[in-house]
């Protein structure tokens, strides 16, 4: 047997500059282990924020490095598009990364450290646990594995082929499951939203390779181009395709917490330790919408017909499921867990009405989005009690007296969520509410705008308690933070504002961006 | 000095960012920095009028363009500043009622710990409201129109240590988010018919619209108007809004904010022009509220809530007069204007009162204070006289055409109008007299004396105003054909000519006043307020019954709203499911059930959801 | 081809169906062995000579044994729970198992499939697993580079999650014996109960060589129940009744007899 010599093979051609900003976050990710091994407990924490902070900045430099080069294209045999909108992304899951970094290493808020467990494996409410708290020691692998997250989705919105696509999605989720059981307070909770958090992300994982097997069977390519193109070749309809296609959508949309694979969000957003739930609340969304956008605008166009009941299915439950339940929730973490499912409600219109309007808006909306709830989620690890974080919407009664600041940086933030003029949430609610309805959507912009309302109805209601209830007399208490949770909660609002008054630069920034098909 | 018109915003938003970002450093020269800007932004609109002024009527619009806000797709809204004659009009009134009223309010807050804030609200507030003016487009004018209701809740519940002040903002709150509702209607209304929110192009578009779709607008446009304005049936927050400082009520709850109603309907006059539906509704409302007010306006001993009273049926004749088409809006708005004067002066005369009379608002403690305070009656009498009608006070010019342009409409709102001047007369003559007046029934401690200069100044500027207001804009500004290419004009025809009109008016207004007189200031007042009265009394006093009647009409259908949203919900504070927790409520609590905690019921729900998802599929496949 | 198809296509089903139905998790285990093992037969059916190795290797060979290690450290007959608690859970499951199999069936039932993917690859490269190398540092190089992250993530996560460190640093036997012998207590065994006393019956001390009694010696369970039987030796009585190896009843513990 005349076997192909190695030289028959050509080395697929690398383009380390579009491959730069994943190269480095990943490559940070394993300096971080070996700090971690070979690193002096005492100063290992301080280093690690070092380089992660360091990691990420240099990674954002590198996007911007591909802006101005403007090199775009596929590299390592297609597996990769890097192009406008994948320019846009990643730029904006570092920025969001680096604020979530700002926020996982706040230490002050807390008496005990940091939000993590200070040792994860120590059993919840043992004597080894206590020791190691009075200790003051910190479990530092979070920055490696909050790196190799930060890398996942750096991949995910990016690849261009399902198997790239499902790595990225394991990357991108394997250590998110690992930081959400590891609360410092409440470690049951926390363990048991990590627990159910990978048992159904496995499953809806399972659904997505299932999918890429029978696409596969279909297009005979996992490329996204090829799929689209085998997909306009064939004359009739194909129900390998049509079915891999939905257990592909299903596995980003439960990435993305749209209903009916909503049901892990409630819970993993209470338990995870806030700094965490933020990050998660930004670039998860962020990562996996601009998978989804990219799948369904390059991959499956040609099947959007065929799709378009489903998906109109699932956006009007999503955005009703998000709002009207989200009513009913007496737990702040909860009730923006909830915010964010009609969020992604929202934003499917986007995905759905496929026009570069539509991209634009829903673009803009993450963009928006990701600031605002990291922001929020920012505030709400500040407001405590002598057992940790004050999260019942009760104890929140009467804030806007004794610390007015805060309370009214989070109304901003509220307000943002709600959709008022003035903050982002407004002008990327109505840029995709806009070009929805252009598209000829306006059914769903109807149950859209009814969803706004009913969820500015929960927003309002907290502001409401805020400012013109009185405390109910619990000891609560808004703790003053560090800089980093300062700085995070200053960049996020005014963010917030900028992006809601002058939204124009943004915009002109997502003129070109464009999918490569 | 067109080019720098965004200063006009700018300066009053600097303002109050400077205070409250600045803290505790500001206070000792806060309040001077608030009044500077708003004298400044008065200042540039001084100087962007007499720019205009040189020009001819047509091309004294001006767009000014700052910036793009949103651009999806074909649909576009700009930052951008509409200078003509409504827009500068307002920008005076407010700019230059409101810097006298922050000279008024360094004297009147003099003693107040959170002066500085105050005057960041109020910066706050004249930067919010000249954004809702000086908008060129509706979602540009919905800013400013949520700007001037936060610095409206901020300034009502100002002291925020009192209950009754707390409540207040509170009030005003809701209801006005419920005529928020219809502005944001009116604009989703205005997107989806014409593709545009901006003035210019709205008004183009309403020509070729149907009859039904601007009928919409114009009903939901008028909801809006009602939440701000304290109409009918929205009206109960603005007494309730009295709990604020004094120069907050005349400024905001007087002279400007509670105008913006009949600005937005001016503005959209295209819009009502062919909708006679929407038209007739904003003369029923107008009519309504006008009598309404002037009959609270009778009851209360509050002054300052007498004063309310009046307000809304002041307000009732503008919309009634926006409400008649092209022979209404020129004398409407005029009518906002020299109310503006006159309604801030008696405002802030009664601010002076109070200032001399410890705080006491209740006029049956008051009497014969013109002996003490000299300067405060004089200007309040202007107002009084401009408010009730007299020649040639400012008062009379406007309502008297307004009512002739009702009687040219039909002879029910013309009737309407008169009655309403006729009650105003008895009011305000009830007001003057035991204020004024009679004997005097002061409490022992009070020793009355006049305000300080910083506050009578003010008020001899807004009595001059009242005094001759009128006349300046009706012989000298020329009112008609000033606002006529922005709002359209026609004289009225029909109906009684003004040479038997006037007399008439008069006549009624002099009856009101004898009443009012005879009752008031002949007689003795009693201390208390006597309890065996009228039914009509009782239910004046009961503000109508506005507030039995919101209950009814507004809140037990939508309790849930009222309920969660005003007493935070007690299922959330108490972990109970509240029994009259309305629809959403109930569905969200039986939904909130499916939320198991189980991960394999979360994993059943995603199978469903699969198999779901799936049959549509396969229907939608073979269909 | 068929043939095999059907029969280990089947007994991979059957695997999986009693891996999730057995009580006993070495079953289970073993049910995952035998879906592992058809497995790889139906990859060697389909010419993938290379994937099928790897899989009984892997799975077969590693990884089930490793489960299996598990449970033999774990306990084999540590089985969880399988009653079930929420109510409407059961039948809705199965419905929707099945529904969603009717589906699927319905769908994907008879579609035809052309595999030329494979076909491609064989040409181009000469073989299964050359094609197969060459398609991991080709086409498919990056996700293949990625899973590394993967796995440091889960190397990580397994040492983050099991991995105890100490607070402070173990003591090892010296440390522990000099710690004994410090404090002063006994370092060595304690003294047997009944040793040098006239009876050897558990509850009575030992006598020290002194003659007096050690009451340590008796273990601390009686101990703490008071059951513990001192000799009076000034009573005749009792030491008599010793000498005669009956039972005696003690001054002391009258109380615990009529109990």
């Amino acid at each position: 047997m005349s076997s192909a010599l190695i030289a028959d093979i050509t080395a697929p051609s690398v383009n380390y500059y579009m491959l730069a900003p994943i190269l480095i976050v990943l490559g940070g990710a394993v300096l971080s282990v070996l700090v971690e091994a070979f690193y002096p407990r005492e100063s290992r924490r301080s280093a690690q924020i070092a380089l992660v902070l360091t990691t990420l900045v240099v990674a954002f430099l590198a996007v911007l490095n591909i802006k101005v080069d403007a090199i775009l294209g596929f590299t390592i045999v297609n597996s990769l598009a890097i192009d406008g909108v994948s320019v846009f992304l990643q730029g904006l899951i570092i920025l969001s990364a680096l604020v979530g970094a700002l926020l996982i290493s706040e230490n002050r808020i807390d008496p005990l450290g940091d939000a993590f467990a200070a040792q994860s494996s120590a059993l919840p409410g043992s004597e080894d646990e206590l020791a190691f708290t009075e200790r003051g020691w910190y479990q530092t692998e979070i920055w490696s594995l909050f790196l190799f997250s930060v890398g996942g989705m750096l991949i995910f919105p990016i690849a261009n082929d399902l198997l790239t696509l499902f790595v990225a999605l394991e990357v991108m989720s394997l250590p998110l499951y690992l930081l959400v059981g590891m609360a410092r307070r409440r470690r049951l909770l926390s363990q048991e939203a990590a627990l159910k958090y990978f048992v159904l992300g496995a499953f809806s994982s399972a659904f997505m390779l299932y999918g890429s097997a029978l696409v596969y069977g279909f297009a005979n390519s996992v490329e996204l181009g090829d799929i689209a193109k085998a997909l306009s070749a064939s004359a009739a309809n194909s129900n390998l395709m049509l079915v891999g296609g939905i257990f592909i959508l299903i596995g980003l949309l439960f990435k993305v917490g749209a209903a009916p694979f909503h049901q892990w969000t409630p819970d993993v957003y209470q338990g995870a330790p806030t700094a965490i739930t933020a990050f998660m609340s930004a670039g998860t969304k962020v990562a996996a919408f601009g998978a989804l956008l990219r799948v369904f605008y390059v991959a499956l166009s040609g099947l959007a017909w065929d799709l378009s009941a489903v998906l109109w299915a699932i956006a009007i439950i999503t955005m009703l499921v998000g709002t009207i339940i989200g009513v009913a929730q007496s737990d702040i973490k909860r009730m923006l867990a909830y915010s964010s499912i009609a969020h992604a409600g929202f934003l499917l219109l986007g995905v759905i009405a496929q026009s570069k309007a539509a991209l634009d808006g829903s673009l803009f909306y993450l963009a928006g989005y990701a600031f605002t709830s990291l922001g929020a989620f920012a505030v709400v690890s500040l407001v405590r009690d002598a057992s940790g974080e004050a999260n019942h919407l009760g104890q929140w009664a009467g804030l806007g007296k004794r610390s007015p600041v805060i309370a009214s940086v989070f109304t901003l933030f509220l307000l943002a969520l709600a959709g008022i003029p003035l903050t982002s949430g407004f002008v990327g609610k109505f840029a995709v509410f806009a070009a929805a309805y252009e598209k000829g959507l306006a059914p769903l912009v109807v149950v859209a705008v009814i969803a706004s309302a009913i969820a500015g109805f929960f927003y309002v209601r907290v502001i409401v308690l805020m400012f013109f209830t009185d405390a109910s007399g619990d000891e609560v208490s808004v703790v003053v933070p560090s800089f980093a949770t300062a700085a995070a909660i200053t960049i996020t609002a005014v963010v917030t504002i900028v992006l809601g008054v002058i939204p124009q630069p943004v915009f002109d920034l997502l003129s070109n961006a464009l999918f490569l098909k | 000095m067109t080019a720098y018109a965004w200063l006009l915003v700018a300066l009053p938003l600097a303002g109050a960012a400077v205070l409250l970002l600045g803290g505790k450093r500001t206070n000792a020269w806060g309040h001077l920095l608030g009044t500077a800007m708003s004298l400044g932004s008065f200042g540039v609109g001084v100087a962007t009028l007499i720019e205009m002024l040189a020009k001819t009527a047509e091309e004294r619009e001006t767009i000014i363009h700052l910036w793009d806000w949103i651009v999806v797709g074909t649909f576009h809204v700009p930052v951008a500043l509409q200078l003509d004659q409504l827009s500068i009009s307002f920008v005076l009134l407010i700019t230059g009622v409101g810097s006298l009223i922050h000279i008024y309010s360094i004297g009147y807050m003099a003693h107040d710990e959170n002066r500085r804030k105050f005057f960041a609200y109020l910066n706050l507030f004249i930067a919010a409201m000249l954004v809702l003016v000086l908008a060129n487009n509706y979602m540009l004018l919905y800013v400013g129109w949520e700007g001037v209701g936060l610095a409206s809740y901020l300034l009502i519940g100002f002291w925020i240590h009192k209950p009754s002040a707390a409540t207040a903002a509170k009030k005003a709150f809701v209801v006005n988010r419920v005529g928020d509702v219809g502005l944001s209607l009116a604009v989703m209304l205005m997107f989806t018919a014409f593709g545009t929110v901006t003035f210019g192009e709205v008004n183009a578009a309403a020509e070729s619209a149907s009859t039904q779709t601007a009928t919409w607008i114009g009903l939901a446009l008028l909801l809006a108007a009602c939440g701000k304005s304290a109409q009918f049936p929205l009206q109960s927050w603005l007494l309730d809004a009295m709990e604020g400082p004094t120069p907050v009520s005349a400024l905001i709850h007087a002279a400007t904010m509670v105008t913006a109603g009949v600005y937005l309907i001016a503005r959209s006059h295209a819009i009502y022009d062919i909708a006679p539906i929407a038209q007739t509704a904003v003369i029923v409302i107008g009519g309504i509220t006008l009598i309404m007010g002037a009959i609270i306006g009778t009851a209360k001993d509050d002054i300052k809530k007498g004063l309310a009273g009046s307000t809304m049926s002041q307000i009732g004749y503008m919309i009634l007069g926006v409400g008649l088409g092209p022979v209404g809006y020129v004398f409407a708005l005029f009518h906002l204007i020299t109310h503006g004067f006159f309604k801030a002066g008696m405002f802030l005369g009664a601010g002076s009162v109070m200032h001399g009379m410890h705080d006491d608002v209740n006029m049956r403690h008051y009497g014969n204070l013109r002996t003490a305070m000299k300067i405060t009656y004089a200007t309040f009498g202007m107002g009084f006289l401009a408010i009730i009608g007299i020649p040639p006070f400012a008062g009379f010019w406007s309502k008297d055409e307004i009512i002739r342009a009702a009687f040219s409409h039909s002879p029910l709102t013309g009737i309407v109008t008169l009655i309403g001047a006729g009650i105003t007369a008895f009011y305000m003559t009830r007001m003057m007299a035991m204020t004024f007046f009679g004997t005097a029934r002061w409490q022992d401690d009070v020793h009355p004396h006049e305000s300080p200069k910083s506050m009578t100044i003010p008020m001899m500027i807004l009595s001059i105003g009242s005094a001759f207001g009128g006349m300046l804009l009706l012989f000298v500004a020329n009112i008609e054909s000033w606002l006529e290419p922005v709002v359209g004009f026609e004289h009225a025809h029909g109906g009684p000519d003004s040479s038997v009109l006037i007399p008439v008016t008069l006549t009624i207004v002099a009856i009101g006043a004898m009443m009012g007189w005879v009752q008031y200031a002949k007689r003795e007042v009693p201390l208390l307020a006597p309890t065996d009265v009228s039914i009509f009394t009782k239910a004046a006093r009961a503000d109508l019954y506005g507030d039995t009647f919101n209950e009814a009409v507004f809140m037990r259908p939508g309790q849930y709203l009222t309920r969660s949203l005003v007493y935070v919900d007690n299922k959330v504070v108490d972990g109970v499911v509240n029994g009259t927790a309305g629809l959403v409520g109930v569905v969200a609590a039986q939904l909130r059930r499916t939320q198991t905690g189980f991960v394999r019921s979360y994993a059943l729900v995603m199978v469903l959801g699969v198999v779901v998802i799936g049959a549509i599929a396969a229907i939608v496949g073979m269909a | 081809m068929v043939i095999a198809f059907w029969i280990c296509a089947a007994l991979a089903v059957f695997g999986a169906l009693g891996m999730v139905f057995s009580k006993k998790a070495v079953h289970s285990a073993l049910f995952v062995a035998l879906t592992m093992i058809n497995l790889a037969v139906l990859y060697a059916i389909l010419e993938a000579p290379f994937l099928s190795m790897v899989q009984i290797i892997v799975y077969t060979g590693a990884v089930m044994m490793l489960f299996l290690f598990v449970l033999m450290v774990v306990g084999v007959d540590s089985s969880d729970s399988l009653t079930e608690s929420i109510k409407g859970q059961r039948v809705p499951a199965l419905l929707g198992a099945s529904a969603l199999g009717v589906i699927l069936i319905g769908l994907l039932g008879n579609i035809t499939m052309t595999n030329i993917g494979f076909d491609q690859a064989y040409v181009a490269y000469d073989g299964n697993i050359d094609a197969l190398a060459g398609l991991i540092f080709t086409k498919y190089l990056f996700a293949f580079e990625a899973t590394s992250a993967l796995l440091i993530t889960a190397a990580l996560g397994a040492m983050v999650l099991t991995h105890r460190e100490h607070a402070e640093k173990p003591l090892t036997q010296r440390d522990l014996s000099v710690l004994r012998f410090k404090s002063g207590n006994h370092p060595g065994s304690l003294p047997s109960p009944g040793v040098y006393a006239r009876h050897n019956a558990v509850d009575i001390p030992a006598l020290l060589p002194d003659g007096t009694m050690a009451e340590i010696s008796v273990p601390k369970p009686l101990a703490a129940r008071g059951a513990i039987r001192l000799i009076d030796l000034a009573s005749k009585d009792e030491v008599q009744a010793l000498n005669r190896g009956e039972a005696v009843i003690t001054s002391q513990s009258t109380d615990r007899v009529e109990e």
